[in-house]
């Protein structure tokens, strides 16, 4: 594991996750062009440009959801940890454990706050109860979520608020021990104190975690984001510092985005 | 679990293994439930095989015997020596007539019902009367079938055809057709009785086809002005032509394979006479009296009037799926 | 007032009058209906009913004791043989069949099978159970009866899986939930309440078939809990009644109506009760 080192020793941080050349298509049509880029470890990259351009895609490459739909399907490399997870042979349940996902819309299961968490837990583990108690604690705290929540571990997910439920499933994502985790506008249902809410957990969770955020919002993608990656028709325009993209973008496109020009 | 421990390469590779031996566990009953599901699917291929081959086989000693002639043959000796005859043309008949009238009856008046319940009705009557039009759709047949029997077949007898015959017995072609003399068992009794039970059925499926008519299109036809009358025959009917075609036959599926309705009260004569007022019989009302009496060549016979009864019903029952499936399609877009 | 504009009025009046009497001219039959049947079933109802086996021909005693035991046996038999079937078969459906042909061929199949007449399924399981097994069976009438519910288990299933939004499985196999744990957790529990309404309304609709029952579990004078052999059961009962010359006989049968339309008008509510809470939510 020789990231894991390069990352213990301090130096600058190595890639975890390496696109090279994707190409993508639903059925006919093409919806992503050779595009290559890398995440960093414990670094935020975003991804913006304007709907339809291919953002949710690529990160729906990136733990393979795609592939519970026929006629989608994914051409070039993608490296995990080194490793290509588009070959055939790879493990999708075990790849979406090291590659968890936050949706645009909260998806609570249809069962208590408690079961939502546990479920995953005991997928790949077999805890007593008082152990998983303290896990399920965790991941709620991880969540910020668990003092609001501890006095009613045994209602329903879908009862709570959707700024709550969204972080519920933070904590149901973060429970399960992922490398990475990826979010498709999380927020875009949520009002502003929910999201300055999952915002900050966003900025918390890098510390343990590759996080890949896709979002309509540009002030959040400069907000939460390292790097940021501007798509636009299925092309990777530009990918740099999100310092950088939003002052001085290299590509007029970018620029003529970020400024409201179109899109 | 410490920040350390997951950060450490080490804790991060046993971690992975341990997931995978964890997962590597629920391949064999994933791959179970897959096919699980994937066998009792097939079943329901299974089912209708299974009916065609056992309709075949049990029909094949009298297809043997009577060939095509079964199916223009009145009369029915399945008893007669040396040689039985048995013909399907009176059951055939019986079965179309009494679905023939059974519709014209119920198809006015359930569309009826259902432009009552979707545009003039009340509001607040809407939800119990469609409730209610839905609970009487679920009552067995066989209720129908003995309200027949007892109440309606002794009103019809002294009361209805008496006055009907009395009517049209002069008029030449009605004439024959409303003949007497008065009967309980009566091929009109029994599609009466057909036409009261469908007609909870032709109702509901009309009012789920007319709620599919996007309020937004009905809003602008009362916008410019229409009546109700002309919202109806303008909008609604053209919106969902197909839907209520198909909901009609789906309910002329239901009255040609309908048994219990109309076993008591038809009067299980093989011989057709022109009169709707003369008693007739119908495929199922045959095999219903009959079947469990029957063997040899006459149980044979009663399977293949089955068989033709499947090959009916099926034909009309797959227009009717195919043009639903239209409309549904249609909506989809 | 605009001659063009009365003569709209005027045919839309006459429909509307129209659509009036259909709906009082079809609503009375039907009233007509459930009165006599409670008219004449109350008449019969008491103790002795639920307590006496049927009685022989021509006595003036006796209940349908035999034949009720025999009925909720047969449908419980058949509704636990046909829901696992229609379950996993409609669960297929939705889920796997989702994006295959095959799907498309067995879901029209099983549209047919729905409205298929009952007394065909009589006959086929009379070909495929009786003749082998060398006499008719309660058995063989539970299997006429769960071949009628499998087709309203896989339709109502296949629809209430189809509601439960995609999201939910991607949240849960993003987990790395195996597909079946995902169909199996996640989705039937989020469309339980719809799955039960059509186990309810697959049972109410074979609670009173009787076309089916005819030359398959034929039925039994005396009292019986031998599924192997004939079962005496209500809705053939009925059927034998109505058409005797026997004034208690007749009594009986409309006791026996009166009864199974009961039990099926409230497995119908109840169907509805439990649906209704699942879209109010």
């Amino acid at each position: 594991m020789t990231q894991g080192a390069a990352m213990a020793t301090g130096q600058t941080p190595k890639a975890k996750i390496e696109v090279k050349n994707l190409n993508f298509y639903y059925g006919e049509s093409k919806a992503l062009k050779g595009n290559s880029l890398e995440l960093l470890e414990h670094q935020v990259t975003a991804f913006i440009g304007p709907s339809g351009c291919g953002k949710s895609t690529l990160l729906r490459v990136l733990n393979r959801m795609y592939d519970l739909y026929p006629g989608q399907r994914a051409e070039g490399e993608v490296l995990l940890d080194g490793k290509n997870i588009l070959d055939p042979a790879v493990d999708l349940n075990l790849l979406r454990s090291r590659v968890g996902m936050v949706f645009q819309k909260p998806t609570p299961f249809p069962m208590t706050i408690y079961d939502n968490i546990a479920f995953g837990i005991r997928l790949y583990e077999n805890l007593p109860k008082s152990e998983m108690d303290g896990r399920v604690e965790t991941a709620l705290k991880g969540a910020a979520l668990w003092n609001e929540v501890k006095d009613k571990l045994n209602a329903s997910g879908q009862s709570l608020s959707g700024g709550q439920q969204q972080r519920l499933c933070i904590a149901r994502t973060v429970a399960i021990k992922p490398d990475v985790i990826l979010f498709d506008e999380p927020c875009s249902a949520l009002d502003p104190i929910s999201t300055s809410k999952i915002e900050e957990l966003i900025d918390e969770l890098r510390a343990n975690y590759t996080i890949a955020i896709v979002t309509h919002n540009m002030q959040q993608a400069a907000r939460v984001s390292q790097k940021t990656a501007f798509m636009y028709l299925g092309e990777l325009v530009e990918f740099g510092d999100t310092d950088e993209i939003f002052t001085a973008p290299r590509e007029k496109r970018t620029q003529d985005y970020i400024t409201g020009r179109f899109g | 679990m410490s920040l350390a421990d997951i950060a450490s390469p080490i804790a991060k590779d046993r971690q992975e293994a341990a997931k995978a031996s964890a997962l590597s566990g629920f391949t064999r009953s994933d791959s179970m439930f897959y096919w699980a599901t994937r066998l009792s699917a097939l079943t329901v291929l299974g089912i209708l095989g299974g009916i065609i081959i056992s309709l075949f086989i049990g029909a094949l000693p009298a297809i043997r015997e009577f060939g095509f002639d079964f199916l223009t043959t009145q009369r029915w000796a399945p008893q007669m020596e040396p040689t039985p005859v048995m013909g399907a043309l009176g059951p055939i008949y019986g079965t179309l007539l009494t679905s023939l009238i059974a519709m014209l009856i119920a198809v006015p008046v359930g569309l009826g019902i259902a432009i009552f319940l979707t545009e003039l009705c009340p509001m607040k009557l809407r939800r119990p009367f469609a409730l209610a039009i839905e609970l009487l759709a679920g009552i067995p047949s066989i209720i129908y079938g003995m309200w027949g029997f007892f109440v309606l077949a002794p009103w019809l007898a002294e009361k209805f055809q008496p006055f009907m015959i009395a009517t049209f017995g002069s008029i030449p072609v009605l004439g024959a057709i409303f003949a007497g003399p008065p009967s309980q068992l009566s091929l009109f009794n029994a599609s009466l009785v057909l036409a009261i039970m469908i007609l909870p059925f032709i109702t509901a499926v009309s009012k789920d086809v007319f709620d599919t008519v996007p309020p937004v299109l009905k809003e602008a036809a009362y916008g410019v002005g229409c009546t109700t009358w002309e919202v109806v025959r303008n909008v609604v009917i053209p919106y969902t032509r197909v839907g209520v075609i198909g909901g009609v036959m789906l309910a002329l599926g239901r009255a040609l394979g309908e048994t219990m309705a109309v076993t008591f009260i038809i009067g299980n004569a093989f011989k057709i006479q022109g009169s709707i007022f003369a008693p007739g019989t119908t495929i199922s009302a045959a095999i219903a009296s009959e079947f469990a009496e029957s063997d040899g060549l006459h149980q044979s016979g009663l399977i293949l009037l089955g068989l033709l009864l499947f090959v009916l019903t099926f034909a009309v029952l797959a227009t009717a799926r195919l043009m639903l499936l239209r409309l549904e399609m249609k909506q989809g877009k | 007032m605009n001659p063009i504009y009365a003569s709209r009025r005027r045919s839309d009046l006459i429909v509307r009058g129209l659509c009036f009497g259909a709906a009082a001219f079809g609503l009375s039959w039907l009233a007509m209906i459930l009165f006599s049947l409670f008219w004449n079933g109350l008449a019969g109802l008491s103790v002795t009913l639920f307590t006496e086996m049927t009685p022989p021909p021509g006595s003036t005693t006796g209940g349908l004791a035999n034949a009720i035991v025999g009925s909720l046996m047969m449908t419980i038999v058949g509704v636990a043989i046909g829901t696992p079937l229609g379950l996993l078969a409609g669960t297929w459906l939705a889920e796997y069949g989702r994006y295959d042909r095959l799907a498309t061929v067995i879901r029209f199949i099983n549209d047919i099978l729905l409205s298929a007449p009952s007394i065909i399924i009589g006959l086929f399981i009379y070909g495929f159970i009786v003749v082998p097994m060398g006499g008719f069976s309660g058995f063989a009438g539970a299997l006429a009866l769960a071949v009628i519910v499998i087709p309203v288990v896989v339709r109502t299933t296949e629809n209430m899986l189809h509601l439960v939004p995609n999201t939910l499985r991607e949240a849960a196999s993003a987990l790395g939930m195996p597909r079946s744990l995902v169909i199996r957790r996640i989705a039937f529990r989020a469309a339980r309440a719809g799955i039960i309404t059509g186990v309810l309304l697959a049972t109410a609709r074979v609670a009173g078939e009787t076309a089916p029952l005819l030359f398959t579990s034929l039925s039994n004078q005396f009292w019986s809990l031998d599924i192997t052999k004939p079962l005496a059961n209500l809705p053939v009962t009925i059927n034998n009644f109505v058409q005797s010359p026997y004034a208690y006989w007749k009594q009986l049968a409309w006791s026996g109506a009166l009864l199974i339309t009961l039990a099926v008008l409230s497995l119908n509510i109840a169907a509805r009760v439990i649906g209704g809470e699942r879209t109010r939510k």
